[in-house]
Protein backbone atom coordinates (compact mmCIF):
# COMPACT_ATOMS: atom_id res chain seq x y z
CA UNK A 1 0.00 0.00 0.00
CA UNK A 2 1.36 3.41 -0.98
CA UNK A 3 1.09 6.21 1.52
CA UNK A 4 1.43 9.90 0.99
CA UNK A 5 4.60 11.43 2.43
CA UNK A 6 4.11 12.83 5.89
CA UNK A 7 3.31 16.51 5.36
CA UNK A 8 5.29 17.28 8.48
CA UNK A 9 4.31 18.27 11.93
CA UNK A 10 2.53 21.48 12.72
CA UNK A 11 4.83 24.45 12.76
CA UNK A 12 4.44 26.12 16.11
CA UNK A 13 7.92 27.41 16.68
CA UNK A 14 7.86 30.41 14.42
CA UNK A 15 10.47 33.09 15.18
CA UNK A 16 9.34 35.75 17.65
CA UNK A 17 9.76 39.44 16.91
CA UNK A 18 12.98 40.74 18.45
CA UNK A 19 14.25 37.25 19.26
CA UNK A 20 17.08 37.11 16.71
CA UNK A 21 18.45 40.44 17.88
CA UNK A 22 18.21 39.36 21.54
CA UNK A 23 20.08 36.12 20.74
CA UNK A 24 22.94 37.95 19.04
CA UNK A 25 23.22 40.51 21.83
CA UNK A 26 23.00 37.82 24.53
CA UNK A 27 25.81 35.92 22.78
CA UNK A 28 27.96 39.05 23.25
CA UNK A 29 27.15 39.06 26.96
CA UNK A 30 24.38 41.66 27.09
CA UNK A 31 22.45 40.82 30.30
CA UNK A 32 19.35 42.73 29.20
CA UNK A 33 19.19 40.67 26.04
CA UNK A 34 19.38 37.45 28.05
CA UNK A 35 16.61 38.75 30.32
CA UNK A 36 14.59 39.37 27.16
CA UNK A 37 15.12 35.77 26.00
CA UNK A 38 13.99 34.58 29.42
CA UNK A 39 10.87 36.74 29.23
CA UNK A 40 10.06 35.42 25.75
CA UNK A 41 10.50 31.74 26.56
CA UNK A 42 10.03 31.21 30.30
CA UNK A 43 6.35 30.17 30.11
CA UNK A 44 6.82 27.50 27.46
CA UNK A 45 9.97 26.11 29.05
CA UNK A 46 8.26 26.03 32.45
CA UNK A 47 5.14 24.40 30.99
CA UNK A 48 7.25 21.75 29.27
CA UNK A 49 9.08 21.00 32.54
CA UNK A 50 5.82 20.91 34.47
CA UNK A 51 4.19 18.46 32.05
CA UNK A 52 7.22 16.20 32.08
CA UNK A 53 7.73 16.29 35.83
CA UNK A 54 4.22 16.90 37.19
CA UNK A 55 5.63 18.91 40.10
CA UNK A 56 5.79 22.71 40.39
CA UNK A 57 8.90 22.86 42.54
CA UNK A 58 10.91 20.50 40.33
CA UNK A 59 9.59 22.25 37.22
CA UNK A 60 10.84 25.60 38.54
CA UNK A 61 14.23 24.09 39.39
CA UNK A 62 14.54 22.62 35.90
CA UNK A 63 13.41 25.89 34.30
CA UNK A 64 16.21 27.59 36.19
CA UNK A 65 18.70 24.92 35.09
CA UNK A 66 17.52 25.16 31.48
CA UNK A 67 18.15 28.91 31.31
CA UNK A 68 21.51 28.64 33.09
CA UNK A 69 22.45 25.95 30.59
CA UNK A 70 21.17 28.17 27.78
CA UNK A 71 23.40 31.01 28.95
CA UNK A 72 26.46 28.74 28.88
CA UNK A 73 25.59 27.10 25.55
CA UNK A 74 24.13 30.03 23.64
CA UNK A 75 27.29 30.42 21.56
CA UNK A 76 26.68 26.98 20.07
CA UNK A 77 23.25 27.99 18.68
CA UNK A 78 23.79 28.28 14.92
CA UNK A 79 20.20 28.86 13.84
CA UNK A 80 19.87 25.49 12.09
CA UNK A 81 16.50 25.03 13.78
CA UNK A 82 14.13 27.52 15.37
CA UNK A 83 15.56 28.89 18.60
CA UNK A 84 12.55 27.66 20.59
CA UNK A 85 12.94 24.14 19.14
CA UNK A 86 16.61 24.18 20.14
CA UNK A 87 15.81 25.51 23.61
CA UNK A 88 13.03 22.95 24.14
CA UNK A 89 15.33 20.11 23.04
CA UNK A 90 17.96 21.36 25.49
CA UNK A 91 15.29 21.48 28.22
CA UNK A 92 13.98 17.98 27.47
CA UNK A 93 17.51 16.57 27.64
CA UNK A 94 18.12 18.27 30.99
CA UNK A 95 14.84 16.97 32.41
CA UNK A 96 15.61 13.44 31.21
CA UNK A 97 19.09 13.65 32.72
CA UNK A 98 17.52 14.84 35.96
CA UNK A 99 15.08 11.91 35.92
CA UNK A 100 17.84 9.42 35.20
CA UNK A 101 19.90 10.77 38.11
CA UNK A 102 16.95 10.15 40.42
CA UNK A 103 16.88 6.38 40.68
CA UNK A 104 13.16 6.02 41.28
CA UNK A 105 12.09 8.08 38.28
CA UNK A 106 14.57 6.27 36.06
CA UNK A 107 13.00 2.91 36.89
CA UNK A 108 9.56 4.35 36.40
CA UNK A 109 10.52 5.80 33.00
CA UNK A 110 11.96 2.52 31.77
CA UNK A 111 8.99 0.59 33.05
CA UNK A 112 6.62 2.65 31.04
CA UNK A 113 8.79 2.58 27.93
CA UNK A 114 7.97 -1.12 28.30
CA UNK A 115 4.93 -0.84 30.56
CA UNK A 116 3.38 -3.62 32.55
CA UNK A 117 0.17 -5.24 31.29
CA UNK A 118 -1.67 -3.41 34.04
CA UNK A 119 -0.70 -0.03 32.61
CA UNK A 120 -1.17 -0.97 28.99
CA UNK A 121 -4.37 0.16 27.28
CA UNK A 122 -6.92 -2.55 26.71
CA UNK A 123 -7.85 -3.83 23.27
CA UNK A 124 -11.57 -3.57 23.03
CA UNK A 125 -12.68 -3.86 19.44
CA UNK A 126 -16.21 -5.10 19.34
CA UNK A 127 -16.74 -4.29 23.00
CA UNK A 128 -17.94 -0.89 24.19
CA UNK A 129 -18.54 1.45 21.32
CA UNK A 130 -18.92 4.60 23.38
CA UNK A 131 -16.98 7.23 21.56
CA UNK A 132 -15.66 10.59 22.55
CA UNK A 133 -18.08 13.38 21.98
CA UNK A 134 -17.02 15.59 19.08
CA UNK A 135 -14.32 17.44 20.97
CA UNK A 136 -12.32 17.19 24.14
CA UNK A 137 -11.75 20.35 26.10
CA UNK A 138 -8.24 21.39 26.98
CA UNK A 139 -8.66 21.17 30.77
CA UNK A 140 -10.04 17.64 30.59
CA UNK A 141 -7.28 16.52 28.27
CA UNK A 142 -4.69 18.15 30.54
CA UNK A 143 -6.05 16.12 33.47
CA UNK A 144 -6.00 12.91 31.49
CA UNK A 145 -2.43 13.51 30.30
CA UNK A 146 -1.34 14.03 33.91
CA UNK A 147 -2.73 10.56 34.68
CA UNK A 148 -0.68 8.77 32.03
CA UNK A 149 2.19 6.57 33.19
CA UNK A 150 5.43 8.61 32.91
CA UNK A 151 6.80 6.92 29.78
CA UNK A 152 3.53 7.28 27.87
CA UNK A 153 3.19 10.87 29.06
CA UNK A 154 6.73 11.70 27.98
CA UNK A 155 6.26 10.41 24.42
CA UNK A 156 2.79 11.98 24.08
CA UNK A 157 4.00 15.39 25.29
CA UNK A 158 7.12 15.31 23.11
CA UNK A 159 5.29 14.22 19.94
CA UNK A 160 1.70 15.45 20.07
CA UNK A 161 2.21 18.58 22.18
CA UNK A 162 5.77 19.68 21.44
CA UNK A 163 5.87 18.42 17.86
CA UNK A 164 9.14 16.46 17.99
CA UNK A 165 9.63 13.74 15.36
CA UNK A 166 9.86 10.10 16.41
CA UNK A 167 13.55 9.88 15.49
CA UNK A 168 14.31 12.84 17.78
CA UNK A 169 12.26 11.31 20.60
CA UNK A 170 14.00 7.98 20.12
CA UNK A 171 17.38 9.68 20.49
CA UNK A 172 16.29 11.62 23.56
CA UNK A 173 14.68 8.64 25.29
CA UNK A 174 17.33 6.18 24.12
CA UNK A 175 14.78 3.85 22.53
CA UNK A 176 14.00 2.80 18.95
CA UNK A 177 11.84 4.85 16.59
CA UNK A 178 9.39 1.95 16.45
CA UNK A 179 9.19 1.97 20.23
CA UNK A 180 8.44 5.69 20.22
CA UNK A 181 5.61 5.20 17.68
CA UNK A 182 4.24 2.29 19.62
CA UNK A 183 4.36 4.17 22.94
CA UNK A 184 2.62 7.16 21.39
CA UNK A 185 -0.15 4.94 20.09
CA UNK A 186 -0.58 3.29 23.48
CA UNK A 187 -0.61 6.69 25.16
CA UNK A 188 -3.43 7.86 22.87
CA UNK A 189 -5.37 4.62 23.49
CA UNK A 190 -4.94 5.10 27.24
CA UNK A 191 -6.13 8.70 26.96
CA UNK A 192 -9.16 7.52 25.02
CA UNK A 193 -10.02 5.13 27.84
CA UNK A 194 -9.62 7.88 30.42
CA UNK A 195 -11.62 10.42 28.43
CA UNK A 196 -14.49 8.08 27.57
CA UNK A 197 -15.37 7.71 31.22
CA UNK A 198 -15.26 11.05 33.07
CA UNK A 199 -15.29 9.16 36.39
CA UNK A 200 -11.69 8.22 35.61
CA UNK A 201 -10.72 11.86 35.95
CA UNK A 202 -12.20 12.39 39.42
CA UNK A 203 -9.60 13.54 42.00
CA UNK A 204 -9.66 10.27 43.98
CA UNK A 205 -8.96 8.23 40.85
CA UNK A 206 -6.22 10.64 39.81
CA UNK A 207 -4.48 10.11 43.13
CA UNK A 208 -4.75 6.34 42.82
CA UNK A 209 -3.48 6.42 39.24
CA UNK A 210 -0.56 8.69 40.12
CA UNK A 211 0.52 6.36 42.92
CA UNK A 212 0.69 3.33 40.59
CA UNK B 1 5.39 -2.49 14.07
CA UNK B 2 3.69 -3.66 10.84
CA UNK B 3 4.92 -2.89 7.34
CA UNK B 4 2.29 -0.87 5.49
CA UNK B 5 3.27 -2.47 2.18
CA UNK B 6 1.58 -5.68 3.30
CA UNK B 7 -1.86 -4.14 3.97
CA UNK B 8 -4.78 -5.74 2.13
CA UNK B 9 -7.81 -3.57 2.78
CA UNK B 10 -10.22 -6.19 1.44
CA UNK B 11 -9.25 -8.88 3.91
CA UNK B 12 -7.92 -6.88 6.88
CA UNK B 13 -9.49 -7.67 10.24
CA UNK B 14 -10.00 -5.06 13.00
CA UNK B 15 -7.18 -6.66 15.02
CA UNK B 16 -4.81 -6.39 12.05
CA UNK B 17 -5.94 -2.81 11.50
CA UNK B 18 -4.96 -1.96 15.07
CA UNK B 19 -1.50 -3.37 14.50
CA UNK B 20 -1.06 -1.12 11.48
CA UNK B 21 -2.47 1.96 13.19
CA UNK B 22 0.73 3.47 14.67
CA UNK B 23 2.40 3.38 11.24
CA UNK B 24 -0.76 4.53 9.48
CA UNK B 25 -1.05 7.57 11.74
CA UNK B 26 2.57 8.44 11.13
CA UNK B 27 2.33 7.95 7.36
CA UNK B 28 -0.94 9.84 6.98
CA UNK B 29 0.05 12.83 9.07
CA UNK B 30 -2.79 11.95 11.45
CA UNK B 31 -5.81 11.99 9.13
CA UNK B 32 -6.85 8.45 8.36
CA UNK B 33 -10.62 8.91 8.73
CA UNK B 34 -10.80 11.16 5.66
CA UNK B 35 -8.65 8.83 3.52
CA UNK B 36 -10.96 7.41 0.81
CA UNK B 37 -8.93 4.19 0.66
CA UNK B 38 -10.30 3.27 4.10
CA UNK B 39 -13.90 4.34 3.47
CA UNK B 40 -15.15 0.83 2.70
CA UNK B 41 -13.27 -0.72 5.62
CA UNK B 42 -14.69 1.86 8.02
CA UNK B 43 -18.22 1.26 6.70
CA UNK B 44 -17.81 -2.42 7.55
CA UNK B 45 -16.10 -1.84 10.92
CA UNK B 46 -17.79 1.00 12.76
CA UNK B 47 -15.72 0.46 15.92
CA UNK B 48 -12.50 0.94 13.96
CA UNK B 49 -13.92 4.13 12.46
CA UNK B 50 -14.86 5.38 15.95
CA UNK B 51 -11.44 4.49 17.33
CA UNK B 52 -9.66 6.39 14.55
CA UNK B 53 -11.90 9.44 14.96
CA UNK B 54 -11.23 9.47 18.71
CA UNK B 55 -7.47 9.15 18.32
CA UNK B 56 -7.48 11.91 15.72
CA UNK B 57 -9.48 14.12 18.09
CA UNK B 58 -6.99 13.48 20.89
CA UNK B 59 -3.98 14.19 18.65
CA UNK B 60 -5.60 17.34 17.28
CA UNK B 61 -6.61 18.65 20.71
CA UNK B 62 -3.12 17.91 22.07
CA UNK B 63 -1.84 20.79 19.95
CA UNK B 64 -3.80 23.17 22.18
CA UNK B 65 -1.69 22.03 25.13
CA UNK B 66 1.33 23.69 23.52
CA UNK B 67 0.07 26.98 24.88
CA UNK B 68 1.68 27.67 28.26
CA UNK B 69 -0.10 26.81 31.51
CA UNK B 70 1.40 29.58 33.60
CA UNK B 71 4.48 31.48 34.66
CA UNK B 72 7.27 30.24 36.86
CA UNK B 73 7.53 32.23 40.10
CA UNK B 74 9.65 35.40 40.19
CA UNK B 75 12.16 33.52 42.35
CA UNK B 76 13.26 31.53 39.28
CA UNK B 77 14.56 34.61 37.47
CA UNK B 78 16.07 36.00 40.71
CA UNK B 79 18.04 32.77 41.14
CA UNK B 80 19.15 32.74 37.52
CA UNK B 81 20.25 36.39 37.66
CA UNK B 82 22.09 35.81 40.92
CA UNK B 83 23.94 32.72 39.61
CA UNK B 84 24.89 34.47 36.39
CA UNK B 85 26.21 37.41 38.41
CA UNK B 86 28.32 35.01 40.52
CA UNK B 87 29.60 33.23 37.40
CA UNK B 88 30.53 36.51 35.73
CA UNK B 89 32.28 37.70 38.89
CA UNK B 90 34.23 34.41 38.96
CA UNK B 91 35.18 34.81 35.30
CA UNK B 92 36.40 38.38 35.92
CA UNK B 93 38.58 37.19 38.82
CA UNK B 94 40.12 34.49 36.61
CA UNK B 95 41.22 37.08 34.04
Amino acid sequence: MQTEPNPGLFKRNAPIAGEADAIERAKKGDPDAFARLYALHKRRVYTLCLRMLGNVSEAEDMTQEAFLHLFRKLDSFRGESAFSTWLHRLTVNLVLMHLRKKGLQLVSLEETINPSEEDAPKRDFGARDTQLSGSVDRVTLERAVAMLPPGYRMVFVLHDVEGFEHNEIATMLECSTGNSKSQLHKARLRLRELLRDPQNLQPENRLMEASR
Amino acid sequence: MKDLASINLDTMTPAEFEEYLPELFEASGGSISSDPRFANFFRQHANCAALVRDLETIAEQAKSLFEPMGDPSDAVWSNIASKLKDENAGNDEDR
